[in-house]
């Protein structure tokens, strides 16, 4: 029971460290942790910042969903062919150190403001985490099993598909959560950067305009968004692979 | 039994039966319960006493998952026993602590040291000048006959080096007693008996106590003056024989002496048979 | 197997740079990208090397490299002390878990409206953005490798006379130290792309401002150079931290 309650009591403990951290300032620019919880009603039931918040959960699902499609074949193909490797190796370990958020404004240049701006560093971000597991987790399936797969008759797609991608799922999916985890940080920091919808969007209107409580409120909001999406997330891959061995590599959290 | 004189005689303690035997540690009616994964209670150790005297080489010999270690463990003061005590000298063990040095089957080096760092690591901690540790460390380097490997870090060294290193680094603080957990477990069969009589060698010097865990007949008699059989599930002492072979051993002599084979298949006699009560319970 | 001498490890890690760059003057060459949206690598280079020695530039570099070593260092000490401490005593880990758990997942950036709010728009926000950002992998790592410790080396330096509060700094640290450096590494990669992405947001000065600046008065020449310039470096950094490395954990088995 205590394991279960500890996260909540967590965040319960950190919002009030948070009341009596800003009771104690007493900024104008630290507004205490239930002021902030005041105005989340407000903000959810404002039509143009629902709308908002949605066109930014829209951008980020279609980003991870192609990101998600596109690398994880890529990915397993280059775990099981080392022509394939070589050949987008280079271009990835160059790709991989760049912040792509950062790409923003190129890109901006390129494509303009926009839905397709935003939505293309969604997918760059997700990708690589997602490429380099399902790389990784094709690379680490034992030879043997495809072997016998080989020996039942399959051909070398249908081996991918059968043996492969299943064997390969525990590693696949620890990508799928650190790529997640981009996807989020990559959509608010863009929307940062380009301002023009979006939550990121809301935050810096609202610093502008001098309304605190609703900067408080709607990092409450975000913060929410990503505990609930790892969550979620978290949920589905523990039931996908209940068979597999606890992995630990990419350090996201504790399990 | 006969004084044998060895090589370096004027280290020798006789051990005659004029002398009389001290103990130095008591396990007193110590038993181990572990809780497994299946909220079930295991039974590693059921109420074992056992006296070990001064100066002797006792090796405890049973199956695997007899709790062997385990009892070793407890003496070494890493795991503290359910029920019962163990005793050093009068004294209750509560913890670990240098007068009982322990020699792992993982060899358990500490991979950022050198072997010289890794041998003077007791004796720096005991408070010794690095001078004179350093010089002390190198003397037992050279007696377990790694001369020349002392900057070597222990990734470079084959398991049977290691193991020297290992046994170095315990001798390094003086323990009154060793505790050695199948050190020659992991090694191939010929590496195992150059070291077994490297460790014999070594101990003649000074006829420290030594408390040696095995699973192999033969070690077990090879090497010591007393054999204490453990059977499983829950570990129980068993049998206690005592190991009337002259010393100083030499493998090419005793393998061919009759009294060793006789010992040998005793004992392994006697395993089997405690193998198959176990297993049939 | 021996380590891989310097040079071939030089050569190792250029390559992919060089078919990039080939990659890059390739697509100017062959036409595919205007000019004026993508300057072929040459001009980039050049105007790169003009700037470096100019003062104005030089202190942007200095800026962005100050709250990079600033904010790493910080997580670097919080980080292991808390993983250590974590892994050291089930109180002190009942209490981090769970403040993890939440934390982890919560998009920092999304902290960072808060933080300009209350540090202002200078070094102070940007610093404590990047230690929350590195903080988490190099905290996680350290624990991890801190609990994973061989008990037997624990016990061997027990009987060797090492008093219970010495075995932490004597046996845990230096056995975790593989662990705690990878860590390091993950977040000094985050330490570069956060404090980028933080002067892109919002700053008066570093690289990131320098690209945003640029991509105002659409100077494509000039967004490129503070961004190869942040990319080169986080690669002679990560090469730094690898050379340490090195020298720290030469006893270690390669993993």
């Amino acid at each position: 029971m205590t394991r279960r309650a500890a996260p909540v009591l967590a965040c319960v403990g950190l919002l009030a460290v948070w009341q009596i951290a800003s009771l104690a300032l007493e900024s104008d620019s630290f507004p205490t942790a239930l002021e902030a919880i005041r105005t989340i009603p407000d903000i959810l039931g404002d039509k143009e910042s629902l709308i908002n918040i949605l066109a930014s959960l829209r951008r980020m699902a279609i980003g991870f969903g192609i990101a998600v499609l596109v690398s994880i074949p890529l990915g397993l193909s280059m775990g099981r062919s080392r022509a394939v490797a070589a050949f987008f190796n280079p271009l990835l370990m160059v790709i991989y150190p760049v912040p792509k958020a950062a790409l923003m404004p190129i890109i901006m240049l390129w494509l303009g403001v926009g839905d397709i701006t935003k939505t293309l560093v969604i997918f760059l971000g997700v990708s690589l985490p997602v490429i380099y597991h399902s790389f990784e987790g094709a690379k680490a399936v034992e030879e043997k099993m495809l072997w016998s797969g080989a020996a039942m008759g399959l051909s070398p797609l249908r081996r991918l598909v059968r043996i492969v991608l299943p064997a390969a799922l525990p590693e696949i999916l620890t990508g799928c959560r650190t790529g997640l985890v981009l996807a989020l940080i990559t959509m608010i920091t863009s929307e940062m950067i380009a301002r023009q919808s979006g939550a990121g969007n809301i935050l810096f209107n609202a610093l502008d305009m001098g309304q605190y409580d609703t900067v408080y409120a709607m990092i409450i909001i975000v913060g929410a968004m990503g505990i609930c999406l790892d969550a979620v997330f978290e949920r589905i891959r523990a039931r996908l692979v209940r068979w597999s061995e606890p992995q630990f590599d990419m350090p996201l959290s504790f399990s | 039994m006969k004084v044998v004189p060895s090589r370096s005689s004027e280290w020798v303690r006789p051990v005659t039966s004029q002398r009389p035997a001290s103990a130095i540690i008591e396990i007193d009616r110590v038993s181990q319960v572990f809780q497994t994964s299946t909220r079930k209670d295991h039974v590693a150790l059921s109420d074992i006493s056992l006296t070990i005297e001064e100066g002797a080489f006792v090796s405890i010999l049973g199956p695997s998952g007899c709790g062997k270690s385990t009892l070793l463990y407890i003496v070494g003061g890493f795991v503290s026993p359910t029920r019962g005590t163990a005793r050093m000298k009068g004294q209750p063990i509560t913890g670990p602590g240098p007068d009982r040095g322990p020699v792992f089957q993982e060899f358990a080096l500490f991979p950022w040291k050198t072997v010289l760092g890794n041998v003077m690591y007791g004796p720096r901690q005991q408070g010794v000048r690095a001078t004179e540790a350093e010089a002390h460390s190198r003397m037992l380097i050279q007696m377990v006959g790694l001369k020349g490997y002392e900057n070597f870090y222990p990734k470079e060294l084959s398991g049977g080096m290691k193991q020297r290193v290992a046994l170095a680094r315990t001798l390094a603080y003086h323990p009154e007693v060793l505790l050695m957990d199948e050190p020659f477990g992991a090694l191939d069969a010929h590496t195992r008996t150059r070291l077994q009589n490297d460790l014999l060698n070594i101990w003649e010097r000074d006829r420290k106590t030594v408390l040696f865990v095995t699973h192999s007949v033969d070690e077990a008699v090879f090497l010591s003056d007393k054999v204490v059989m453990m059977s499983k599930s829950p570990g129980r002492i068993g049998e206690v024989i005592d190991i009337d072979l002259p010393r100083p051993r030499r493998r090419n002599e005793l393998l061919l002496d009759p009294r060793y084979q006789k010992y040998v298949v005793e004992i392994e006699r006697m395993f089997d048979e405690s193998d198959e009560v176990g297993s049939a319970s | 197997m021996m380590p891989r001498s310097l040079s071939a490890n030089l050569i190792f890690g250029l390559t992919p740079i060089i078919l990039v760059i080939a990659l890059w003057q390739g697509l100017v060459s062959l036409g595919f990208a205007p000019v004026v949206l993508l300057p072929p690598p040459g001009v980039v280079f050049g105007r790169l090397f003009q700037q470096l020695v100019t003062w104005t530039f030089q202190q942007e570099i200095a800026a962005t490299l100050i709250r990079l070593f600033a904010g790493f260092a910080i997580a670097v000490v919080l980080g292991v002390s808390v993983g250590i401490a974590a892994a050291a005593s089930p109180a002190i880990n009942a209490v981090v878990r769970p403040i993890v758990r939440v934390l982890a997942p919560l998009p920092k950036v999304a902290l960072y409206p808060a933080l300009l709010l209350l540090l202002g728009f200078g070094h102070g926000s940007k610093i404590t953005l990047v230690s929350a950002d590195a903080l988490f992998p190099i905290l996680l790592s350290t624990y991890y490798g801190a609990s994973t410790v061989e008990q037997k080396l624990i016990w061997s330096a027990m009987a060797a006379g090492t008093p219970r509060y010495d075995i932490l700094f004597k046996v845990v640290l230096p056995a975790a130290m593989p662990s705690i450096l990878t860590g390091c590494r993950i977040g000094l990669v985050i330490s570069c792309i956060v404090v980028f992405l933080a002067e892109m947001i919002t700053s008066t000065d570093g690289l990131g401002h320098a690209l945003v600046t640029a991509a105002r008065t659409f100077q494509a020449v000039d967004m490129f150079v503070p961004l190869i310039t942040i990319s080169l470096l986080g690669l002679i950094l990560n090469a730094l931290l690898g050379a340490v490395r090195s020298y720290l954990l030469r006893g270690f088995p390669e993993a």
